[in-house]
């Protein structure tokens, strides 16, 4: 079944299209990467189906129906959660409470001290660090309290801007490990990546280049892309 | 040897009067700094909140001969309905960002309020009378007055409460999530205009109880609020914006200073440090003692 499904999208500032005529779906259970270069328009992608930056023109549907429109809360209520850019956790705000602001009672199964454990299960080391200042983590700590702060939500949707952004490789691979975990456990994740090594986690994705599709395929097909051996080429 | 030990009786009683005022400009100040946190507000009318809770007791002791102290609550609720108003008409459009549009129209906001309140009240200066008003305590060498004894202890009351309501619960917490970035509040789920106007009938309602409390002793007259709010700057500037227990803090530094400089100097410069501390905080330490961090 489609979960989202964005149909030419275009997000300007201004004069400025950073996004043109962007479609693709994603179908529920799987990972959709998002793939491209600085400025080719993923960020402000995130942001329009999350309502931050006003879409220019096209439709975002989630489970069928329209999300154009919506407050970013009433989007994160639809199931649909957001790791921004740069992990913006609440610096001062424990590591605990990052997580209870981020619970919605009436979306979760299970009451806000499971869905905790269940965050602390998925990244021990929040657990460890529950009543330090958020600001006081360090990045590779922020990124995981930024992803455990959505997963408070029950996401249908976990969509993640660079989360690997900053990282060292040893701690980017252990988010992208954590990050399959998730799948397994059943969330379908929108993946926005520079870095191609996270097409190992994808089901399937597309290449942005400019605020344009490039390519649209499944893992192989971008694998092999001209845009991936450029990058693993360092050219 | 007993000159001495007179000026450093002198200076002991300035600063015990001085924490006593302090913490009522604490609790003036919080609502200024909470505004501030939240929503990147300077409400420049803040000052004309308290002069209507101050109005607010003087009605309540002179026309019903009720103690100011017992209509906290009701000044609290009517100050927060009035701000939630002044938020919907006017603050709301400037939410996030304090530019100098938005000063222009707090100042707009407390020119107008003033007026009101002459229009109502008139100009003649007013006091109130409450239970303790005259009374004194006297601890060993020291002379303390009785309502300032218990505004302060009102005023440490309310700022506790404060920091429990912001830290324990779970509107406290988006609350502070907003503080930190109202963008990202957003995407967790935290309905920011809700907890904006929340926020700011908080405010409100915490200008309109200091109020209430300090006219026990103090003396109201239409434009009080805007002779207050060089002291609620500055207490907040010290203190650190958007910290509430930081403001608190900042409020007894200014009552301490402030009575230190009016029994030991001259009472007509009693200011006068405060607004060169004010200056040396802008240049060196612009957060204050407890400001928030930022990303
Ligand atoms: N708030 C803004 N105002 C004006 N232009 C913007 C704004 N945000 C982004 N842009 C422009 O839109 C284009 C796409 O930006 P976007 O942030 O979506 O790219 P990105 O793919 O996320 O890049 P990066 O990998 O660097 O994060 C860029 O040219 C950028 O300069
Ligand atoms: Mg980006």
């Amino acid at each position: 079944m489609t979960l989202l499904a964005i149909d030419k999208l275009s997000v300007a500032y201004g004069d400025l299209f950073a996004v043109r005529e962007v479609s693709f779906s994603i179908d529920e259970g799987i990972v959709f990467v998002l793939l491209g270069a600085n400025g080719a328009g993923k960020t402000s992608i995130l942001r329009s189906i999350s309502g931050l930056t006003p879409a220019r023109s096209g439709s975002v549907m989630a489970e069928g129906k329209s999300i154009v429109g919506f407050s970013p809360h009433e989007v994160a209520r639809a199931g649909i959660s957001h790791v921004p850019e740069g992990r913006r956790i609440f610096p001062n705000l424990t590591v605990e409470d990052n997580l209870i602001v981020s619970f919605i009672p009436a979306r979760a199964p299970m009451p806000a001290a499971q869905a905790l454990a269940a965050v602390y299960a998925l990244f021990p080391r929040l657990a460890e660090r529950r009543k330090q200042a958020g600001g006081t983590l360090s990045g590779g700590e922020q990124q995981m309290l930024a992803i455990g702060r959505a997963m408070m939500n029950f996401p249908k949707l976990l969509m993640l801007d660079e989360p690997s952004l900053g990282l060292s490789p040893v701690l980017a691979d252990l988010v992208f490990e954590r990050l399959a975990e998730i799948k397994r456990q059943g969330t379908t994740i929108l993946l926005v990546e520079q870095n191609a090594t996270c097409l190992e986690l994808a089901t399937r994705g597309v290449i942005l280049a400019n605020g344009h599709v490039v390519l649209a395929g499944d893992r192989h097909a971008l694998q092999d892309s001209d845009f991936v051996r450029r990058a693993y080429l360092g050219v | 040897m007993d000159d001495l030990q007179a000026a450093l009786l002198l200076a002991l009683q300035a600063i015990l009067s001085g924490i006593l005022v302090g913490g009522v400009y604490g609790v003036l100040s919080i609502g200024l700094s909470l505004a501030f946190g939240v929503m990147r507000i300077v409400n420049f009318a803040h000052g004309e909140l308290v002069m209507y809770g101050m109005y607010a007791g003087v009605i309540a002791s002179k026309s019903f001969g009720i103690d100011p102290l017992f209509i906290l609550p009701v000044s609290f609720v009517v100050m927060a309905l009035i701000g939630s108003a002044q938020y919907q008409l006017v603050f709301k459009h400037f939410v996030g960002h304090a530019t100098l549009q938005q000063l222009l129209a707090a100042i707009g906001c407390a020119l107008v309020l003033q007026m009101i309140a002459q229009i109502i009240f008139g100009a003649d200066t007013r006091t109130a009378t409450s239970f303790f008003s005259g009374q004194y305590v006297i601890f060993g060498p020291f002379f303390l007055s009785m309502p300032q004894i218990v505004a302060f202890a009102v005023a440490v009351v309310a700022t506790l409460l404060v920091e429990l309501l912001l830290h324990t619960t779970t509107w406290g917490k988006a609350v502070r999530a907003v503080a930190d970035d109202m963008e990202t509040a957003k995407l967790v789920g935290v309905n920011a205009s809700f907890i904006n106007i929340g926020a700011f009938a908080l405010s409100a309602g915490l200008a309109g109880l200091a109020g209430s409390v300090l006219v026990t002793y103090f003396p109201t007259y239409p434009s009080v609020g805007f002779s207050l709010m060089p002291i609620i700057i500055i207490a907040t500037t010290i203190g650190g914006l958007g910290s509430i227990g930081g403001t608190f803090l900042g409020g007894i530094c200014c009552g301490i200073i402030q009575q230190m400089t009016a029994m030991l100097w001259n009472s007509a410069l009693q200011d006068v440090p405060l607004y060169v501390l004010l200056m040396l905080f802008i240049a060196f330490r612009p957060t204050g003692f407890f400001g928030l961090r930022s990303e």
